[in-house]
């Protein structure tokens, strides 16, 4: 298993000593160091890429064994800490149940505009026509019988559960029409930025989209795979420079699972 | 919207990682049981478990992006942001009182992990008992002690009256021997 081409203190599972690195990052983990120790551990974590990967593998290894410990109630004050700190009113979520009825009465006063919308976006898909102005709402449903090929349509909706924008995904050709109900710009001068969101990986941006003018997004082709049902599609605002950013690093302000 | 398919843990962080305050709401009602139960195993003392699972939460909003699935599982991720949260907070309190033992456990569950999830957690735990089986008695409740009570090597030494550098030696051993078990 000792391989000669190892670098020194890089010893296979018979060598005698293991790197320093990797005893300082298991004893980081296992939480026996002093408080200087400690906070030094802490701050390579934060510089150091690599002891940041050892680290990370020894979370990985002793992780499991905090499933041992059984749950205990949280207290019911925590979470209004929590928004608190966050600066986020903390009435309007409280972590009950009762905003899962009023999500049922948002939904339902928001599908006849969701429905009247996907009728426009159908419309353009068929007419080919990009347009500057969204027409005025039409409170009709969508033609029965779709031609074939039409494309499923995903809200995206605000917080308050109105649409924002109407993602229809053509998963073939890798594109995504993308129409906005429109509305004012940021007033702090920030760009829309549209991601997607394989289900259980990062966010990938899909660059700017806009807020009163509907567009075809071309999805690039190592992403194409994540554009089906469960991904989500999602808005958020980000710095005008920069654009397409790798994470998002502003707030979220309309999202949809396609 | 938001509630038909994201409900594994790892599908809430990629949209706490964009912002999204329904899934943090989602993620805490899952999770803060069972992070709570963390913290206050760690810390025993209540006022100061329940200042940690607030930072645990306010961490995991601002660094939820940083979450990788093919590292850690969701559950793992998390736990380790309320453990580290709390061995921090231990650290940063100047007299420790001896712990007492703590029974408050309220059987509670969790309705975070679902059943692939707990399978898999199963699994790592397994693997994990499996190696720590294999480690000489006194590592191994060395080990353990160290895990769960957030003891230093000095706090050690002085609970088992052996010298510091003895403890050292066998905790790094039997460190060591778990990550050859385990692997990378």
């Amino acid at each position: 298993m000792n391989s000669p081409n190892l670098p020194p203190g890089e010893s296979g599972p018979e060598g005698p000593e293991p790197p320093p690195d990797d005893v300082l990052a298991g004893e980081f983990v296992l939480g026996v160091l002093d408080i200087v120790q400690y906070r030094a551990a802490q701050a390579r974590v934060d510089s150091d890429h690599a002891f940041a990967q050892r680290v990370a593998e020894w979370e990985r290894r002793l992780g499991p064994w905090l499933a041992d410990i059984e749950p205990v109630k949280a207290p019911e004050q925590v979470w209004g800490r929590i928004c608190a700190r966050l600066g986020w009113n903390e009435g309007a979520r409280a972590p009950s149940g009762f905003w899962q009825s009023l999500g049922f009465w948002r939904a339902a006063t928001v599908l006849s505009t969701v429905v009247a919308l996907a009728a426009i976006v159908w419309s353009l898909q068929i007419a080919h026509t990009p347009t500057s102005q969204v027409p005025p709402i039409v409170l009709q449903p969508p033609p029965a019988q779709p031609e074939p090929g039409a494309k499923p349509v995903t809200p995206l909706s605000h917080d308050d559960g109105t649409p924002g924008w109407l993602a229809s995904v053509d998963s073939s050709r890798g594109t995504v029409l993308m129409v906005p109900v429109p509305s004012a710009p940021d007033s702090q001068g920030r760009v829309t930025e549209l991601w997607l969101i394989p289900a259980g990986k990062a966010p990938r941006s899909l660059g700017l989209v806009s807020i009163n003018k509907s567009y075809t997004v071309t999805v690039p082709e190592d992403v194409r795979a994540a554009l089906v049902a469960g991904s989500v599609l999602a808005v958020t605002l980000e710095p005008a420079t920069g654009v397409p950013h790798a994470a998002p690093s502003g707030p979220i302000i309309a999202k949809g699972v396609i | 919207m938001l509630e038909t398919n994201a409900t594994s843990l790892e599908a809430l962080l990629a949209q706490v990682a964009l912002g999204s305050r329904d899934a943090f709401d989602a993620l805490y009602r899952s999770t803060a049981n069972r992070l709570f139960g963390i913290c206050l195993r760690v810390l025993a003392e209540r006022a100061e478990a329940e200042d940690a699972l607030q930072e645990v939460f306010t961490t995991v909003w601002r660094k939820a992006a940083q979450f990788d699935p093919t590292k850690a599982s969701a559950t793992t991720w998390l736990a380790m942001i309320a453990r580290n949260k709390a061995i921090d907070r231990l650290r940063s309190i100047p007299t420790r009182q001896a712990r007492a033992s703590i029974e408050l456990a309220e059987d509670l569950e969790d309705p975070g992990a679902s059943p692939p999830q707990q399978a898999q957690a199963a699994t790592d735990r397994a693997q994990l008992e499996n190696c720590l089986e294999r480690l000489e008695p006194r590592r191994r409740s060395l080990i353990r002690a160290a895990f769960f009570d957030g003891l230093t090597y000095e706090e050690l030494a002085t609970k088992i009256e052996a010298p510091l550098g003895t403890i050292k030696s066998w905790i790094r051993r039997g460190l060591m021997q778990l990550r050859e078990c385990l692997g990378p």
